[in-house]
């Protein structure tokens, strides 16, 4: 009898000591947020730009002061491209009771990965770059996005590629990884709902850097619109200048990726001109509000692609919410939860307020689309699923 | 029925073959140089130190490196200082000589203490040097891919040349043309040579070399030179071809030489020539007859075929296991 009761005792203790008490703490012991992503590997150059962005923003915080006086930390949590490894960071940072926020992770697979992690411990995750639609679909409150579900880009890629590029066959290449796959599939399936049903589809292996056989293949099927859907600025280079190498006709359309002047226009010498491209947010440079961060961005890191503007605003989103939190002196993770969530008509550099619906999705999300005219990207059409 | 199948078959071969075949041969052609070139270095290395030399994979992506800031030292907006011609010859040499020299730094302070050690010694310091190397890179130059910006240094009209439905750029005709002459070369030097001649008894039977006379220590380092160069070569026609160069690169290209070195038959050096051949032409061949993402499978069956029925490769040769 004795022996049980020890033993319920012990339970209850255990299970106490597990469960996620809600942590209310005094703002001066410190605050940190966390930043997960793939820092090294394939995808470290936008990743480091999301780390670089976000920094600039937790720095301009701390030039003000800081939060309630206390300077803002950010922490690195690398997963290396590695669902376990997010897995590793994601409890690396539930574990850190100072952290009350992250942004991150950029990538799909890894978001899935860790939600359930990230989820238990109420922390606030904003990702800028993960666009798997079902992320969001899962009844999880504490996953927030500043940029497009995939579902809407992909349908609204189609809606262009059927009404501005008036094509009527259409070669779709994507490379392996969930998130190019989303994007060619509801991109050929919105095609498919506009009547556009001439479609070839294959597949390219990132970093092997040479397409050639390939675009062969595509060469051979007489496309209107070559769709190329690689994640990278340097692998879309590598695809348009391949396929003007092989003298293929029909007009390149890249993703978001692209969107960037040094690594797909400079890089591809002029075969870039006349190609497309769509990307979440509007032309950040011709954006006045936006115009002090990435001049702080250009000459600390270098040039930006599409990839650092959002991290810059979500990390803003963040700690703004984490700053109303601590306003009474004590702040805890759930607060900091419940202020993302209710964040509504957020002006930041992004060029459109910036409102969470009930799933945590940007709200009205558009896609925007651009035309490589000489050195620069023109923008040239706005689509709203509609 | 026939009738239509006849012409449905006819219409399939056209449209496969006539169009595409003649140009996934020059794709295949271009790539399986560039993996020949690699796989000589890895096939060199074991055949005399009976190792695999996982650094190899690094070395070719430093070779493609140093191509790079050779190019962007003597441009200035895509305007070069010298003639082209020049330039691109002073990519490719400084590439092998870079590439030759940390080959034999390799040699010298990552495998020479452990020649006596296990070979699985052997095998974890190379990749060792392998993890060191790609991350030295990354952190010098960055993860971002390098642009080479080669298509102006090339004349307008010679860029691409049309030969019907096949295109055939400039610098894949260059890498032709270097691939095979370097691999000429080397045949050359390795038999008719004096030392070409102390390597192949080296690789024959290290000891034995070492009793008639022959300093198989310089051996083993000029084996490192020549290997590693060839793989700088290789990392700085590519570099020109696909014109791009990243840290990662030397991984796939590693994993992709040595298979063609296995293929081949490893330690033969003609084998590994013919292996790379054959691997970047099944990579292109596969893509046309299947979709992309199963390019690496045909391969791989094709190299697992070729193993089950010759374990030695195309090329090796049976040797009997020394007791």
């Amino acid at each position: 009898m004795r022996r049980s009761l020890v033993f319920f005792v012990l339970v209850v203790g255990m299970l106490l000591a597990f469960s996620a008490p809600a942590f209310s703490a005094d703002v001066s012991k410190g605050i940190k947020v966390g930043n997960a992503g793939a820092f090294t590997g394939d995808a470290a150059a936008p990743c480091m730009e999301i780390y670089n962005s976000a920094q600039i923003a937790v720095d301009e915080w701390n030039e003000k002061g800081g939060i309630k006086g206390v300077k803002v930390e950010q922490v690195m949590g690398d997963d290396a491209l590695d669902p376990a490894q997010g897995v590793n960071v994601a409890n690396k940072f539930v574990a850190d009771n100072l952290i009350y926020g992250v942004v991150g992770p950029p990538m799909s697979h890894i978001a899935q990965a860790t939600m359930k992690i990230y989820g238990a411990a109420n922390l606030a995750c904003i990702t800028t770059a993960a666009s798997k639609p079902d992320l969001t679909d899962q009844g999880f409150k504490h996953f927030f996005r500043v940029n497009a579900r995939n579902d809407a880009h992909g349908w609204n890629c189609a809606l262009f590629i059927q009404r501005e590029l008036k094509a009527k066959k259409v070669a779709v290449l994507n490379e392996k990884v969930a998130y190019c796959e989303n994007i060619a599939s509801e991109t050929i399936n919105g095609l498919k709902k506009l009547g556009v049903t001439d479609i070839m589809q294959d597949t390219i292996v990132a970093g092997a850097k040479d397409y050639s056989a390939v675009l062969t293949k595509v060469k051979a099927y007489g496309p209107d619109v070559l769709f190329f859907v690689a994640t990278t600025a340097p692998d879309q280079a590598l695809g348009v200048r391949q396929a003007k190498e092989l003298g293929i006709k029909a007009v390149f359309f890249g993703t978001e990726g692209a969107r960037d002047k040094k690594d797909f226009i400079q890089a591809s010498e002029g075969a870039a001109e006349g190609a497309y491209v769509y990307h979440f947010a509007p032309d950040v440079f011709a954006l006045p509000e936006a115009a002090g961060y990435i001049k702080k961005f250009e000459a600390k890191y270098g040039s930006i692609s599409g990839f650092g503007p959002p991290a810059y605003e979500a990390m803003n989103i963040l700690l703004t919410a984490i700053n109303k939190a601590a306003a009474d002196g004590t702040i805890s993770r759930e607060e900091v939860l419940k202020n993302v969530a209710e964040t509504k008509g957020y002006k930041g550099i992004l060029g459109f307020p910036v409102t969470f619906d009930k799933k945590g999705d940007l709200e009205g999300g558009a896609t925007y689309f651009f035309k490589v005219v000489g050195k620069d990207f023109k923008q040239v059409a706005v689509m709203t699923g509609k | 029925m026939m009738v239509r199948t006849f012409i449905f078959l006819r219409s399939f071969f056209m449209d496969i073959y006539l169009q595409q075949l003649p140009q996934q041969l020059v794709n295949g052609l271009t790539l399986g140089g560039v993996y020949a070139l690699i796989a000589i270095g890895y096939t060199m290395v074991y055949g005399i130190l009976f190792m695999l030399n996982f650094a190899h994979g690094e070395i070719y992506m430093i070779g493609g490196f140093v191509a790079w800031w050779v190019l962007s030292l003597l441009t200035v907006n895509h305007v070069p200082y010298v003639n082209a011609g020049i330039l691109i010859a002073f990519m490719i040499v400084m590439a092998m000589g870079f590439s030759g020299g940390l080959g034999i730094l390799v040699e010298r302070f990552a495998y020479r203490p452990l020649r006596k050690a296990p070979r699985m010694n052997l095998l974890l310091s190379a990749l060792g040097v392998s993890i060191f190397l790609q991350n030295l890179v990354l952190n010098f130059q960055g993860a971002k891919a390098r642009s080479f910006a080669v298509t102006s240094l090339i004349p307008e009209g010679l860029r691409v040349i049309q030969v019907g439905d096949v295109v055939i750029s400039f610098m894949r005709i260059l890498v032709i043309v270097v691939a095979f002459l370097l691999m000429a070369l080397l045949t050359v030097m390795v038999k008719k040579t004096k030392a070409g001649k102390a390597m192949r008894a080296t690789a024959q039977d290290i000891e034995a070399a070492a009793f008639m006379g022959i300093d198989t220590d310089r051996i083993i380092v000029l084996v490192f030179l020549i290997g590693s160069a060839l793989g700088g070569a290789a990392g700085a026609l590519v570099g020109l071809l696909f014109t791009q160069v990243d840290y990662y690169v030397g991984f796939q290209a590693g994993l992709k030489g040595f298979t063609a070195a296995v293929l081949g038959g490893i330690g033969n050096i003609s084998g590994a020539m013919l292996g790379g051949l054959i691997l970047g032409l099944l990579e292109a061949l596969a893509t046309t007859f299947f979709p992309a993402t199963y390019k690496d499978v045909v391969a791989f069956a094709v190299l697992i075929l070729v193993l089950i029925f010759r374990p030695w490769g195309l090329m090796g040769e049976k040797i009997p296991e020394k007791v």
